[in-house]
């Protein structure tokens, strides 16, 4: 899980392997804090796949790249 | 995940911020009244329940995620403190967790160009930069160092 400085980047270092999923970084800070908003929280309790799968589709990520297993 | 699992996990985070570092086993037996023996045990239901990640021998923390234990290629000013991200997602999400703006710091996989990014919230300063996740979600946890 990487950050780069254009898709140009990301294609150059993938080379001949097969691309995973390209997210604009604000994208990925909106993830971040859905996804690790709570982690310091003092009643943490675990998230269920259920709600780790619904920030997901908030963001727009899914299909099977983005299915929680 | 039994409660006192999940009160375990909760101290061990809230050393760990309080540390600046993954606390040893000692240490949170010494701060919830436990042994060291009994934390470990927690540690590894924690880990197979993906809680926590521990080393490979099981005896320290690896990742209490998004916070890395051992030094990796971001980093996270924040709270006034730099602190070790396993990813770019988890980067961002130390400032999430702690609930604060910071600085994310990394060099771009392909060219090692440093990154430097300013995070005030919902707002970034290089919002043109892109992210790339390599593996699926369903396999992200078979290799958690390696996604």
């Amino acid at each position: 899980m990487n950050l780069f400085r254009s898709e140009e980047h990301v294609d150059r270092w993938l080379g001949s392997r097969s691309p995973g999923a390209m997210l604009p970084v604000t994208t990925l800070n909106a993830l971040a804090r859905g996804w690790w908003g709570d982690r310091l929280d003092p009643g943490w309790t675990p998230h269920s796949r259920e709600q780790n799968q619904a920030v997901l589709e908030g963001l727009g990520l899914v299909g099977g790249f983005w299915q929680l297993g | 995940m039994d409660p006192a699992d999940v009160s375990l996990r909760n101290t061990t985070y809230g050393m760990f911020v309080a540390l600046g570092r993954a606390p040893s086993a000692e240490e949170v037996a010494a701060s919830t009244g436990s042994t060291a023996v009994d934390v470990l045990a927690g540690w590894r239901r924690l880990h197979d329940g993906h809680a926590l990640v521990l080393d490979a021998e099981g005896t320290e923390i690896r990742m209490a995620n998004p916070f890395s234990a051992v030094p990796t290629a971001y980093r996270v000013l924040a709270h006034g403190r730099w602190w070790y991200a396993n990813c770019a997602w988890d980067a961002f999400g130390i400032c999430a967790a702690l609930d604060t703006d910071g600085q994310v710091r990394a060099s771009c996989p392909d060219c090692g160009e440093p990154l430097a990014i300013t995070v005030q919230g919902q707002h970034l300063d290089q919002p043109s930069l892109v992210f790339h996740c390599l593996v699926p979600a369903q396999r992200w946890w078979d290799d958690i160092a390696f996604t």
